[in-house]
């Protein structure tokens, strides 16, 4: 999705440049296994508020494929709160994207009636 | 349908019977270019270095534990194979050894096959199989404070597996 | 029938994983966040600008994958062994499909083996082009390449759907043969892909792998000799880039590749820039075998159906992935899932070489040799 065909930054989306502090979006990607969770928390931790975070794929949503494997954690809204879920077994890049202009109607909601 | 003649293959498992006839439990051969050879767990490093410096296979593709838990035995399966001599480039040789189910233990081959290294903490975690010889046997691929058992064990049925 | 024996070579020399530290050094870490390939942490002891030596810490992304394939049938494990490389599934869908056939006594026809060499050097394509954007690009600082290599990626993948009706995880190969034969028109657009895409790798090696800047970052950077190769036991374009000629698809020919006239493209130096243009050289190799097959195609059926049960035993099969030889052992016990599936594959072959290369090396020098060694950490945590 970062590519040239769909270029993510015409709506405001761009890979981390500065460092993790100044990032306000962080997309898990993937499962979560427990090894990589207590990081995971803690690059959450890092970031600046207001954050916001989008689960992509089935494994991040709801534990997907390895649902029963010992090692992965199902359900990622444990570890911290998610704003927009994308299901898909890898979902479509286009999906992606509709799921970034969804977080940026989220974001003008909370601030209209925050 | 007619056996075809597969002189490499045999060749091997003769060449290992004369050298080691009382390690070698037995001896088959699949098909072309696949040969399990079943051995005596104690004379491992012998028959490594047979392997590597007369045989010529010299590095290690994997190394594979199999629990039986009704037998009382996991197996532990070398596959080796040769990148240098193009004669045999094609032979994957399966060395085969049991070792028994409450302690097994076995001596570590990283002194004569280098590849082996992480082959052997691998199954290390999975199976709990220790490598006596290993310059740094230590978890590596579960939870940093994994205390539970070793994962691949056929008893060890952690409670979602195979749930719907 | 005894050889003589062979002169014994001395063994190169172990790895070293410093325990103790020295009071000039400070140890980092890098990871384990690694957006671009996957998560792994590589826990440097840097001296100034200098790493000392680099111990590697695996299993962020371990999922389990061989003890979850005892819990799935033999169909049911193919979606879920070839996610462990997503960008690669055709070879790891085939790795494993290999030995199950040969246990259950299926041989898949002709034209079913063409469909599968074609996927699967479409696929080679496809990795070795998200290398080049990823590993060999961005973690050099190279961004245009990543911008091209994407944007023709992109059109692979639209002819992959237009195959087997996924992006990335096709699942297409199930034990008797492929799903679905090759959709009308297929053949046309497939050429016309290939023209374009040879004139681009023209531009692609006047922009990066001529690049002043990426010859100097590479050349004589990670060298790893022919005989330490050998010992570590690495494979694919890691070995091919260090003067050794082994390919599986010549050394045990499966698929169309018996008939198939291609070259395996060697390099001598063994250092990153060899294992560059080894690459490179493959996606050439690969453009050629997809024009001969394409060709050469006979007809008939495409598959044979395969029994749902596997009969007891144990058989080993391999393919040439585009990381390396990739072998799985299936392990048969008269039901219908595997007693014992073992993968091994290409990244964790080659995860010896990462602290055996990264020592002594400049700080800078770290991802040129990461992104030449094209180690993925999902494959190689399975």
């Amino acid at each position: 999705m970062m590519g040239p065909r769909l270029d993510p930054e015409r709506f405001g989306l761009q890979a981390v440049a500065g460092g993790l502090r100044q990032c306000d979006l962080i997309i898990v990607e993937g499962t979560v296994t427990k090894k990589m969770a207590k990081r995971l928390k803690i690059v959450y931790e890092q970031m600046a508020k207001p954050r916001y975070v989008i689960a992509m794929g089935d494994c991040a949503c709801s534990g997907g494929l390895f649902h029963d494997s010992y090692s992965i954690v199902n359900d990622v809204h444990k570890i911290f709160p998610v704003d927009v879920y994308v299901p898909g077994c890898p979902p479509r890049p286009e999906a992606l994207l509709s799921a970034i202009v969804k977080l940026r109607e989220k974001i003008r909601r909370e601030e209209v009636f925050a | 349908m007619t056996q075809v003649a597969l002189p490499r293959e045999e060749g091997i498992i003769n060449q290992l019977k004369d050298q080691f006839p009382e390690a070698i439990k037995e001896t088959k051969v699949d098909r072309a270019r696949r040969v399990t050879i079943t051995f005596d767990k104690d004379h491992l490093q012998e028959i490594a270095t047979f392997m590597r410096d007369q045989a010529g296979f010299d590095h290690v593709k994997g190394i594979a534990g199999i629990d039986y838990p009704t037998h009382k035995k996991i197996e532990v399966l070398y596959f080796t194979g040769s990148f240098s001599k193009p004669e045999i480039q094609d032979l994957v040789v399966i060395l085969k050894t049991e070792l028994p189910r409450d302690n097994p233990s076995i001596a570590s081959v990283v002194s004569v096959w280098q590849s082996a290294h992480f082959h052997e903490r691998e199954t290390f975690e999975m199976f709990g199989v220790k490598f006596e010889g290993h310059p740094d046997l230590r978890k590596l691929l579960t939870l940093d404070n994994w205390d539970g058992p070793p994962p691949m064990l056929k008893d060890i049925k952690f409670p979602e597996m195979g749930q719907r | 029938m005894t050889t003589p024996p062979a002169e014994r070579k001395p063994p190169a020399p172990p790895i070293t994983i410093t325990k103790t530290a020295e009071p000039s050094t400070l140890d980092v870490s890098v990871g384990p966040q690694h957006p671009g390939s996957g998560h792994l942490r590589m826990l440097i002891r840097v001296d100034g600008d200098y790493i000392v030596s680099v111990d590697t810490d695996i299993g962020y992304v371990h999922r389990g994958c061989e003890k979850i394939a005892e819990y799935r049938n033999y169909v049911s494990n193919i979606p879920h062994l070839e996610r462990p490389c997503i960008i690669d599934a055709i070879h790891l869908n085939w790795g494993y499909v290999l030995p199950v056939e040969e246990l259950q006594g299926v041989e898949v026809p002709p034209r079913g083996q063409y469909i599968s060499t074609i996927a699967a050097e479409m696929n080679r394509i496809m990795n070795h082009l998200y290398w080049v954007a990823i590993n060999a690009g961005v973690f050099s600082g190279h961004t245009t390449i990543f911008m091209w290599a994407f944007g023709d990626r992109d059109l692979f993948i639209e002819l992959a759907e237009m195959l087997t009706g996924a992006r990335l995880t096709y699942s297409f190969l199930p034990p008797g043969g492929p799903r679905r034969d090759l959709p009308a028109g297929f053949g046309e657009k497939l050429t016309k892909l290939l023209d374009y895409f040879e004139k681009r790798l023209v531009e692609y090696d006047r922009i990066f792998f001529s690049n002043p800047l990426v010859v100097a970052r590479a050349k004589g950077i990670g060298v790893l000799k022919r005989q330490e190769a050998i010992e570590l036991g690495v494979v694919g374009p890691v070995l091919r880039g260090s003067g050794v000629k082994y390919d599986v698809r010549k050394v045990e020919p499966y698929g169309a590749y018996a008939d198939l006239d291609f070259e395996i493209p060697t390099y001598e130096e063994g250092d990153s820039y060899a294992r560059f243009m080894v690459r490179f050289e493959e996606m050439k190799q690969s453009i050629k075998i997809l024009r001969q097959a394409l060709e050469k195609i006979p007809k008939g059926p495409i598959a044979r159906k395969a029994p749902l049960v596997a009969p007891e035993g144990e058989a080993t099969g391999r393919v040439e992935s585009s990381r390396g030889e990739y072998t799985v052992m299936v392990m048969g016990d008269n039901s219908d899932k595997p007693y014992r599936v073992k993968i091994m594959n290409g990244s964790f072959r080659n995860l010896i070489a990462l602290p055996y290369l990264i020592r002594n090396v400049h700080v800078a020098d770290m991802p040129i040799i990461y992104g030449s060694l094209d180690y993925w950490p999902v494959e190689a945590d399975r």
